[in-house]
């Protein structure tokens, strides 16, 4: 972040000539080498620099309809917190994310803003659209270093209670609105940390685990009480938390369960779900063993399987482990639901990637150990429901791919231990638990619920989204008020 | 010399004057089992294995304390002689823990565990890191058989884990007094003696003082001596009998001692003295620190160049392109800093390259602790006479010696402060990993063999040389072969020995190779007041939490740990387990439950330490508090009336089974309870299991309490003589294995706590997946109980392996010092667990 602290242009900013002026690239965001971070877990984008942010936030035309407002799941006023940028007032565009965002600091480096905000950008439909997402972690970034400090907005405590169950990014943002607000939050988690996927899902070199950190002792600062170690549904359930005095409980548990290829061999030594191997290296730090004890893994020649951010992400820590890395998928480079962003590092990065491949079959060696992956090439024939098209096998076309680790990343589905043990909360097709998405209530008056535990496996900004309907509509079901600020 | 005629079993012998018979015996090839008799050490008579009748001779005389005499009449075979030497066996075995030998289901848990499990105390077949090699276990299997008549006897000596380097265990010790004779022979005085006297003589110091401060300089030969596993390597022990073993010579000072390495699966696990002789032995850093220097986790694995102030990694090719390219806009003014610790050839190719490019030249020597190297004026003296560009094959120079260099070369295998500064690092095999000569202070030179793998990209430093002199185009630095270079290195003087040998007195231990600190890559050294880099000291504050109320070794092994956790005291069901972290640090491992009090707030967990997490846990102290307690986790056991229920516990599991029990007879069902343990004094909470069952049996697989055998022997039992609705096994995955084969044909129910290795424990990693019929489930969410008979048992001993050697790798080498300099705080309980 050293280039941060350059000075601003002294006269005659870009800012201050109005959106009639001559054209401004799309300005480049630093990275690290691609030589050079194969081999560290420092953050590959390094941020803009005030002068660059400055620029890049006078390229915004303030489009009357603005489409990427559009685009944004949550809505975020992107013209207005641009405009501030624009004029130097960095803590205050952060004021303005603030306002529907709790995690812009996050959402601007995780988000898929290719297609979403920046995809509405009129700019992108001759040139290259504004690159919103670097500016709005440019406002966090430089909010965060300068101090700056969210402030509840009401003294006055309401005397309500609220359970949020979860400390992911649906959790923070209902705790964080939810404490402003003047409510007593308890936050539990079941792991050691708070943070959610942020924490054990998300590596270093894309989101610094500083920053979760930051966020999560910004709600320790409004009084937040989080209490890990606290798995709901195995110590207290939803209803006893309810019995307990809390008024109303927040459900956000997430994705947490993950989905294997059922193939031949999966349960060799070797195979890996997304989860675990990354939650090794991010939250127990085996790649520090053995100060850290939990045992490192070692791969070699790594192959992940899937084409979402979790196996750009499991592939790209496998490289930064010593690996050959490949990635195995079964669509094209166009059908990946990665974000674009992560799919360039990657390839920037030196990982291979065997596309409309899916694989078959794992072969082992005498002691159980991966040793390959069997594939088979796949061709794209219709869309499917999700509008991408669907693959289909060609016969004979094996092929093998030689691995001594496999890493699945193929998806979650929700984590059952609170919808097992709450009979009355109402659960979708794939154990989704079914929410109102106005108000995020379940079926259960006081419970409310959201995230990757209401939509499947999503986004950060999505679950960040509904934690903010989900902390508003909370207020009004104990209040019975509008919430005192947004 | 005068010639002896004696007869051994009818044959006559011919031995020169001074054999002893147990010579002339062995001479014949006449076979005579010894275990306190070793080739080099003198007779002494101890294990009285060798024993022998003579004619005219009363009683029977032990042959290696027995001089041959003209004309003797030997027999080394009679009925009275087997019996003698069979109750001399039984009598060391009682005092020694034999289950590794007689217990009935040996070979089929051998065939499924290969790898010793890393325990504190070894106890039982499996626990011992030295099962591959005890002389005593292969002289019993000899003579065959496996019921031994005298029961086990288990002294409870502590476990002394406190000492640099070794490990102790005196359970294990059958007093054959092998070690203090060797201790004696190579250092003149020994360190250690017999102490004590009768049931109370064991093997141990002056005053129980320390090993530190009993005159001992860890040469290691008592540990390479002994033939049980009393005395084992701290950082050798667990990795198994080394495949390979290399005489090379040690470079760490100028004494240049020879050693024997010993590597498995090429990688080096120990360096042992090549003799037992006073001339041959090592130091502490010879012996104990080399292994320990080369397997650093730290070692640079990959070249690395710096370009435009960022530095990455790149192949060997590019990276020797940037040093030659760096070198040859630098020759002017150049200089070379090695280290003394180094081959002949590395030295001579340096030196080569330094007359070629004209640059300065420098060897910088090993030094004792307490003094430090001198480095030459050009780089220490004023900027204007230091050379502006440097090669470095270490770390010898401060900051402020490289601030202003135009360029840096760095030629090393560990990290140091430099290398953030150097426009090209190359990787550099170290020690066992690279070939070549040594010249030693005496002027010898010896050779230095390649026996392990170097880690990474690593190479040996006359092979990178040897590349940059290509590279550079310099004539003479072309060799055909490290002979030819070995040629060319002529008459070079031999180094400046010490003052003091370092393998007399440890505290002139080289406190530096190539420049890094010896105790920062051998932490124990610090024991001998060698001091590591200095590091900010963090300290860990708990604020509140998981306080740990009461903590017992319950029999050896075995801890029980009563910790407060209210809440999950609050919500605990039978069958549940809890993930315990010990430290941040810690890994996540999980326990089963062993009983609660929802009223005090606290849960006992019975603990079994074997391996690194479960040592942190058992050597907490009362009143310490836990980084983290999380649960109660996973499925409750679905408790319901169904008649009569048989319990099997075994280990841990006997722990385990107690909360089923309980909850099992209240629900109204018959309950039997059947524990095992592989002796007597292994088994526990007996009492506390009649209490809440019906009925309890026992099974040890000594025979020594109960039935011989284990859990499925009574379960047999148990079924002869009545119907049973459900048999539960939780124990370790071998017994409860045996459990599902042999209740499968009858048709009963069977259920068993499956223990895979586990990350987050509420189902988000997938870790833990077993198979159940042939379907993956998640033991941390679906179980741990599930169908005996539907188990994957090849597929869960597989993955419970998973990462055998790096549990190994995480076992501490450091040492407490502050109890070094205590003992007593050390000492926090009795051992016995009685």
């Amino acid at each position: 972040m050293e280039n941060k602290k350059q000075k601003l242009p002294d006269s005659g900013s870009p800012a201050t000539r109005g959106p009639k002026r001559p054209k401004i690239p799309r300005q480049p965001m630093p990275e690290q080498d691609p030589r050079r971070r194969r081999f560290n877990f420092e953050e590959v984008p390094r941020g803009y620099a005030e002068k660059n942010a400055i620029l890049e936030a006078s390229r915004c035309l303030r489009c009357k309809k603005p489409g990427c407002v559009a685009g944004c799941p949550v809505n975020i006023n992107i013209p207005a917190f641009i405009a501030l940028i624009a004029e130097g007032r960095f803590v205050q565009a952060l004021e303005k994310l603030k306002e529907q965002n709790a995690l812009p600091a996050v959402c601007g480096r995780v988000c898929p803003q290719e297609s979403q905000c920046e995809a509405g950008c009129i700019l992108g439909k001759k040139g290259e659209p504004v690159a919103i997402g670097r500016l709005e972690r440019f406002a966090a970034d430089y909010a965060r270093d300068a101090g700056h400090q969210q402030l509840a907005c009401t003294v006055a405590s309401t005397g309500k209670k609220v359970a949020v169950v979860g400390a992911g990014p649906a959790g923070i943002t209902v705790a964080g609105d939810l404490a402003r607000w003047g409510h007593h939050v308890v936050v539990f988690e079941a792991l050691h940390l708070p943070g959610g996927v942020l924490m054990y899902g998300i590596p270093q070199f894309r989101l610094p685990k500083e920053i979760v950190q930051y966020e999560i002792n910004n709600l320790k600062k409004l009084g937040v009480e989080i209490r890990t170690d606290t798995a709901i549904g195995l110590t207290r359930t939803v209803d006893q938390l309810l019995e307990d005095g809390f008024d109303a409980v927040f459900v956000g548990t997430g994705a947490g369960l993950p989905i294997f290829l059922n193939i031949p061999r999966e349960n060799a030594i070797g195979v890996f779900s997304a989860n675990e191997f990354l939650t090794r290296i991010n939250l127990m730090k085996a790649c520090e063993f053995p100060k850290y004890a939990t045992p490192p893994i070692r791969p070699r020649r790594a192959v992940t399987v899937g084409g979402g951010n979790v196996a750009m992400d499991a592939a790209r820590t496998a490289l930064r482990l010593g690996a050959d890395s490949t990635i195995v998928y079964r669509r094209g480079l166009e059908e990946m639901p990665a974000r674009a962003e992560e799919v360039h590092h990657a390839r920037e990065e030196g990982i291979a990637m065997h596309l409309l491949s899916a694989p078959k079959r794992i072969l082992t060696d005498d002691r159980n150990r991966v040793v390959g992956l069997e594939c088979l090439r796949m061709e794209l024939g219709e869309p499917d429901a999700s509008g991408r098209r669907r693959p289909h096998q060609v016969k004979d076309s094996e092929f093998v791919v030689e691995a001594d680790t496999v890493i699945v990343a193929v998806g979650n589905r929700p984590n059952p231990l609170v919808p097992r043990t709450s009979p009355d909360i109402e659960v979708g097709k794939h154990g989704t638990i079914v929410a109102d998405q106005k108000t995020m209530m379940t079926s259960k008056p006081g419970v409310f619920a959201g995230g990757d535990i209401v939509s499947g496996a999503a986004t950060v900004i999505s679950a960040m989204g509904q934690g903010k309907r989900a902390a508003k509509a909370m207020h009004t079901y104990m209040t019975g008020e509008e919430p005192p600020c947004t | 010399m005068a010639e002896i005629h004696l007869t051994i079993d009818g044959r006559t012998v011919t031995v020169k004057a001074g054999a002893t018979v147990l010579h002339a015996a062995r001479q014949a090839g006449i076979p005579i089992p010894t275990i306190c008799d070793h080739k080099d050490l003198n007779p002494y008579g101890a294990c009285r294995m060798c024993i022998v009748e003579i004619e005219g001779v009363r009683g029977f005389p032990t042959s290696c304390t027995t001089p041959a005499a003209e004309g003797m009449q030997v027999r080394t075979r009679s009925p009275e002689l087997e019996t003698l030497r069979r109750r001399t066996l039984e009598l060391m075995f009682s005092g020694h823990p034999n289950t590794c030998l007689v217990c009935p289901h040996r070979e089929a848990c051998e065939s499924m565990r290969p790898m010793a499990t890393k325990a504190g105390r070894t106890t039982r077949c499996g626990f011992c890191s030295n099962r591959e090699e005890c002389d005593l276990r292969n002289m019993a299997l000899q003579a065959g058989g496996r019921d031994l008549n005298l029961p086990t006897l288990y002294a409870a000596h502590n476990l002394e884990r406190d000492d640099p380097f070794m490990d102790r265990d005196y359970n294990l010790c059958i007093l054959c007094a092998r070690c203090w004779r060797i201790c004696e022979k190579i250092h003149g005085k020994p360190a250690i003696s017999i102490i004590n006297r009768g049931r109370q003589a064991r093997v141990g110091t002056a005053f129980h003082k320390s090993h530190v401060h009993s005159g001992c300089t860890f040469c290691g030969s008592c540990i390479d001596i002994c033939p049980t596993g009393t005395l084992t390597d701290r950082f050798a022990r667990w990795h198994g009998k080394a495949d390979t073993r290399a005489d090379s010579a040690c470079i760490l000072c100028p004494e240049g001692c020879s050693l024997t390495a010993h590597v498995k699966g090429g990688q080096l696990v120990a360096t042992a003295m090549t003799a037992f002789e006073p001339d041959s032995s090592l130091c502490a850093l010879g012996r104990f620190g080399y292994a320990q220097i080369v397997n650093a986790p730290t070692r640079l694995l990959r070249p690395t160049i710096r370009d435009n102030g960022e530095s990455f990694s790149v192949d060997w090719d590019s990276a020797l392109d940037a040093a030659a390219a760096g070198l040859s806009k630098h020759e002017s003014a150049l200089g070379i800093l090695v280290s003394a610790a180094a081959s002949r050839e590395d030295r001579h190719l340096y030196h080569l390259l330094a007359q070629e490019l004209g640059a300065k030249f420098a060897a910088i020597p090993a030094t004792p602790a307490g003094t430090k190297p001198l480095l030459p004026k050009w780089v220490t003296g004023p900027k204007k006479s230091r050379s502006s560009a440097l090669i470095l094959s270490g770390d010898f120079l401060e900051d402020k010696h490289l601030a202003g260099l135009d360029f840096l070369l760095v030629i090393d295998g560990l990290p140091s402060p430099a290398q953030e500064r150097a426009d090209v690092l190359l990787p550099a095999a170290l020690l066992s990993e690279a070939e070549g000569t040594f010249r030693t202070a005496s002027g010898q030179i010896k050779d230095l063999a390649r026996s392990s793998r170097a880690p990474g990209m690593a190479r040996p430093e006359w092979e990178i040389l040897w590349d940059l002199g290509q590279k550079l185009g310099l004539k003479s630095m072309a060799f055909d072969s490290l002979d030819h270079i070995t040629a060319a290195v002529g008459e070079d003087p031999a180094p400046q020995a010490f003052a003091d040998a370092p393998r007399h007195d440890v505290r002139t231990l080289p406190a530096f190779y190539r420049g890094h600190r010896t105790a920062d890559l051998v932490p124990a050294l610090e024991a001998f007041g060698l001091s590591a880099t200095p590091r900010p000291l963090k300290q860990d504050v708990s604020i509140e939490g998981f306080q740990l109320l009461e903590t017992r070794e319950l029999a050896p092994n075995m801890h029980l740990l009563r910790i407060k956790a209210p809440q999950v005291a609050a919500h605990a069901k039978p069958g549940q387990f809890v993930i315990l972290m010990a430290k941040e640090t810690s890994e996540r491992t999980p326990y089963t439950l062993a009983d609660w009090d929802a009223e005090a707030g606290s849960i006992t967990l019975i603990l079994e330490e074997v391996g690194r997490s479960s040592r942190e846990l058992a050597l907490l102290k009362a009143g310490e508090v836990l980084a983290h307690v999380s649960g109660p986790l996973g499925k409750p056991f679905p408790v319901a009336k169904k008649g009569t229920v048989v319990l099997g516990g075994g280990c841990y599991g006997i722990g385990a089974i107690l909360p089923l029990a309980r909850a099992l007879r209240q629900a109204g069902n018959h309950v039997l309870s059947v524990i095992e343990a592989s002796s007597a004094y292994l088994l526990f909470w007996e009492e506390e299991l009649r209490a809440v069952s019906d009925e309890v049996r026992v099974a040890t697989k000594d025979g020594s309490r109960g039935a011989y055998g284990g859990v499925q022997e009574v379960f047999q039992q148990i079924v002869d003589q009545q119907p049973v609705d459900i048999f539960i096994a939780v124990g370790c995955t071998f017994m409860m294995r045996m459990v599902a084969e042999l209740t499968k044909p009858w048709n009963v129910p069977t259920f068993v706590a499956l223990n895979p290795i586990m990350v987050d424990g509420t189902g988000m990693c997938g870790a833990c997946r077993v198979s159940i019929h042939g379907e993956t489930k998640f033991a941390c969410i679906d179980g741990p109980f599930f169908d005996a008979h539907g188990v994957d048992w090849d597929e869960l001993a597989c993955r419970k392996s998973a990462y055998a050697r790096e549990e190994v790798e995480a076992l501490p080498q450091a040492v407490d010092l502050s109890a070094l300099m205590f003992p007593g705080a050390a000492r926090p309980r009795c051992g016995c667990g009685r």
